[in-house]
């Protein structure tokens, strides 16, 4: 099979602009993924910093709303999404004993479309006013009536393009752990992160659809005088609220379910244990992905559906609780009885447990609609929503990051920084918003921009601030074990921690090109661990060593997004008072987006019309790899 | 696994399943469709939500749909549906020029679906039935024009396959390409299934 | 990669070259669906509740047909398919329930 096609590899910069390699998908997405994280992290703390005494005047009122916005939208979709396909990159081919995804070149342009949604969003702060409606941009506000700049308009475009990357990257991932397990990987041998990344991609092919709907409704409202949501025309104001939320709650589950796989391996890992209960984990994860997309009106209890709805949703939204309590369980009894070492990554796992807990707890009480009527649209919620999302989604992010870097980078994270890192974050953590939970029993209103003096929310609030405060000095203490890491030698053994149980533990730090030499034959679950307990040190191979078949990289992706980027501009601004000149006539028939379009448009056709024939690496260079690690 | 294996020999039975690639887009595209079903769903009940807000004076779906223009619509696009799994059923047997043959006629057949798909929105235009109109008006377009942009795009894509196979001929790199659009075009007709019944016949009956 | 590599093999021995009859006659079932669809509405007289859960069903009879003939999913090997089929159907279930039921109050 080895033919002679001219082996195209680039390297530097063009290197990373065109690769289709996963694992170096997984780094570009973490790198910007991470970037947007310190931009929310850096709109959180003005946003903390605006409200650490009453009425303050640190930002203006409407900056305020600008900084909220911008802080739920970039945390959401362009930190902590990329983050979660930085680490299904990164990870899920090599514990399923894979080559390559399904789908590299797709997976390219997901990286590169989610990437483009990105900056684009993040361009309306210099153009004229970022999107100020919430990240949830209800209906009328967020209409042209009310919202008048061109904000929305980032807002809803930015997204969208954003969210063709994170469909395309769904359906690459499921197609990779359908079709490229490797031999004796049956589904219920895969290791729990696989799992949950499985069910995960799942929910995003069946959620985001729904965003996009939305979205180009409103974008349709917005720039083509649409009625979808403009009442005074016939429209449906909360219409929008369910296709919102259609989309939005399946979009929390996306977001902690990879946590919960990466919570079940560190777990399982440190605890020199089997996972307790791996089928009843398995069984949660598919129930709470089915059971997410049953309850998304419980975040619209006080919209007015009538009781029978809030009734029904109440109930479903209950029932959540049942499976997510199997898996806390499931937890503790791994860790019982186990070996267990404290290193970072465990350290984040284990205070994950107890803080997550907490969430779920506020979250069966929002369940309750009648109670809800008390809660909503205060700090509770936000004291829930965050007690989930960082105090669930982060803290899993943060111990896998530390588990999987050497993996990653070949070089292991410092333990005492990560130490300090990690105290840092998780009390700065617990001071910012556990006193949120009682700010908004008292009262206090979420997405306010001020609060009066004498109300007694001024010492919580300052906890608060002071927490925020915390958090950002534990992200910096990361970011400098980051640069003092990479300073040192890439001398990470294949199985750094030494106790590693899964596939991806049998391959060099970090992983070559190919991933695996030979593809190995799995023999059970926890594939590697049953061969260390049978006295190897290696996995068995599927097949003998030989060239292996690799996609070339390809600069169209990159194209591709630039293309929807234009485009997306040339929507927005198609609209307006220009006067008569040329460029007026440019934007107004839609000149702009239509090139735009033509460039992506033009990639797709290229992409099918020249065949990507691929290279092979040949036998000694794989057998050289392996000689330089030995 | 490079998809060379049979470019040589003869092609199997079922070509876009030769290879781990042909599988591996077959599957995705499923998968792709599943995300689809969400789409044009959501695009419906947008519809269904708003299907009354018609607005005072502005022509009532009743008034509007003309369903002799309707059935021929959907009359086309059915035997176009059939005319690619007889192009797919060519392919299997290895059969490239009836194959090509059949995918022609299917291209032609959806080129007059959008025919009459544009003369109709023409018509609604000038009946004061504009995208901006109303909640209904506005669903409505969106929603049709969502499958016609659909048809439009299998048009092109079938078009371009078309002339990648006259260049390069059947193989299992081209197969799984076909099967994949076959599949679309199949998909795209099922849509149509549902807006014909919910958007003209309902709306019809009111 | 190698492991899935015996079951495209089977797939050729199960399954001889099919012909084109009863793809045929799925057409035929499908436009009888539809013009019989069309006339009821021509027809008008006919209770609406009747002809409104008339069409649907008659709509979806006609989706089943053309998925499993056309589309093969009632062959061997479309468990994916079908389960991504089915998960975005459930989703669109909830989505239209939504829209008929809540989206007005």
């Amino acid at each position: 099979m080895a033919h002679g096609h001219k082996v195209k590899r680039y390297s530097g910069l063009k290197d990373w602009l065109t690769t289709v390699d996963h694992k170096k998908i997984g780094i570009l997405y973490l790198l910007s993924g991470g970037f947007f994280f310190l931009v929310g992290g850096l709109e959180a703390l003005l946003i903390r910093i605006q409200l650490w005494k009453p009425l303050n005047d640190f930002v203006a009122a409407h900056t305020f709303n600008e900084l909220l916005t911008m802080h739920g939208t970039t945390m959401i979709f362009l930190a902590a999404m990329p983050m979660i396909f930085a680490l299904m990159n990164a990870i899920v081919p090599l514990q399923i004993g894979a080559r390559d995804v399904a789908f590299p070149f797709v997976n390219a342009i997901g990286f590169w479309t989610f990437f483009a949604g990105g900056v684009l969003l993040n361009v309306s702060w210099f153009a004229g006013g970022a999107p100020d409606a919430g990240w949830t941009a209800y209906a009328p506000l967020s209409t042209a009536t009310y919202s008048s700049t061109h904000g929305l308009d980032y807002y809803v475009i930015g997204l969208q393009i954003a969210g063709i990357g994170t469909l395309v990257g769904g359906i690459n991932f499921l197609a990779t752990i359908i079709n490229m397990r490797a031999p004796g990987m049956s589904f219920m041998r895969m290791p729990m992160f696989t799992w949950t990344a499985f069910i995960t991609s799942a929910l995003i092919l069946f959620a985001f659809p729904a965003l996009t709907v939305g979205l180009v409704a409103m974008m349709f409202d917005r720039v083509f005088s649409a009625n979808f949501f403009e009442p005074t025309n016939g429209g449906n104001a909360v219409l929008w609220e369910h296709i919102f939320w259609i989309f939005g709650h399946p979009e929390v589950y996306i977001l902690i379910l990879p946590a919960f796989g990466v919570i079940s391996e560190v777990i399982s890992t440190f605890s020199r244990k089997r996972l307790f209960g791996y089928s009843s984990m398995v069984f949660a994860t598919v129930l709470i992905g089915f059971l997410g997309f049953m309850v998304w009106a419980h975040h619209m209890f006080t919209t007015g559906l009538g009781p029978v709805a809030n009734a029904l949703f109440s109930i479903a939204t209950m029932l959540i609780a049942v499976p997510t309590g199997i898996k806390i369980f499931n937890w503790l009894f791994t860790m019982w009885g186990g070996s267990i070492r404290f290193t970072t990554a465990n350290l984040f796992a284990v205070g994950f447990v107890p803080t997550f807990v907490m969430g779920g707890v506020t979250g069966v009480m929002l369940a309750a609609a009648p109670a809800d009527f008390q809660y909503h649209d205060s700090y509770f919620v936000v004291a829930h929503f965050h007690y989930v999302i960082v105090g669930g989604l982060i803290l899993g992010l943060f111990s896998g990051l530390f588990y999987w870097w050497p993996k990653m980078f070949g070089r292991m994270l410092n333990e005492t920084l990560g130490k300090i890192f990690f105290w840092l974050f998780f009390i700065g953590f617990h001071l910012t918003f556990f006193v949120q939970h009682f700010l908004g029993l008292m009262g206090m209103p979420r997405r306010v921009w001020t609060y009066l003096d004498g109300l007694g929310f001024n010492n919580l609030n300052l906890i608060s601030t002071i927490g925020a405060m915390t958090m950002g000095l534990g992200t910096i203490v990361f970011l400098i074990n980051i640069v003092v890491t990479s300073a040192k030698p890439r001398n990470a053994s294949n199985d750094p921690w030494e106790d590693g149980r899964t596939l991806e533990w049998t391959i060099p730090s970090p992983a070559p090109e190919y991933n695996f030499a030979q593809t190995p034959l799995v023999r059970g679950y926890d594939a590697f661990w049953k061969e260390k307990m049978e006295g190897k040190t290696e996995m068995v191979p599927a097949e003998p060593l030989g060239p292996i078949h690799m996609p070339s990289p390809s600069s169209l992706p990159l194209f591709m997004s630039i293309g929807l980027f234009i485009a997306g501009l040339g929507f927005m601004y198609a609209k307006g008072d220009y006067g008569t000149g040329a460029w007026a006539w440019i934007l107004h028939h839609h000149i702009v987006a239509i090139f735009g379009l033509a460039i992506t448009l033009t990639c797709m056709f290229l992409r099918s019309v020249f065949d990507d024939h691929g290279f092979h690496i040949e036998t000694d260079e794989i057998l050289r790899d392996k000689g330089v690690k030995a | 696994m490079s998809g060379h294996a049979h470019v040589d020999g003869k092609l199997p039975h079922e070509p876009e399943k030769a290879t781990l690639e042909g599988r591996n887009k077959v599957l995705g595209f499923w998968l792709f469709l599943g995300g689809e079903t969400v789409l044009f769903g959501t695009l419906f009940s947008a519809f269904l939500a708003l299907r009354h807000q018609v607005g005072d004076g502005n022509p009532t779906a009743n008034e509007l749909f003309e369903l002799p223009t309707v059935a021929l619509a959907t009359f086309i696009l059915l035997t176009s549906s059939l005319t690619s799994v007889f192009a797919i059923q060519s392919m299997h047997t290895n059969k490239v020029k009836s194959m090509l043959w059949w995918l022609v006629i299917t291209v032609i057949f959806g080129l007059a679906f959008l025919g009459l798909e544009i003369y109709e929105f023409n018509n609604y235009v000038h009946e004061g039935h504009k995208f901006s109109t109303s909640a209904f008006s506005s669903s409505f377009y969106t929603l049709v024009g969502f499958h016609g942009a659909h048809v439009l795009f299998g048009v092109l894509w079938i078009s371009i396959l078309i002339a990648q196979v006259l260049k390069k001929g059947l193989n299992v790199v081209t197969a799984p390409k076909i099967y994949v659009a076959g599949m679309y075009w199949h998909f795209i007709d099922v849509v149509w299934v549902f807006i014909f019944t919910v958007v003209y016949l309902m709306g019809k009956v009111g | 990669m190698a492991g899935t590599q015996h079951s495209a093999a089977e797939e050729n021995k199960r399954h001889k070259h099919e012909g084109p009859k009863k793809h045929i006659i799925a057409f035929i079932f499908s436009i009888l669906l539809t013009i019989i669809a069309f006339a009821m509405v021509a027809a008008g007289e006919i209770n609406t509740t009747f002809i409104y859960v008339m069409l649907v069903v008659m709509a979806l009879i006609q989706v089943f047909v053309q998925m499993g003939f056309w589309m093969h999913m009632k062959d061997r090997g479309h468990v994916f398919p079908i389960v991504g089929i089915l998960g975005g159907v459930f989703v669109v279930f909830t989505i239209v329930i939504m829209a008929e039921y809540w989206a007005w109050w």
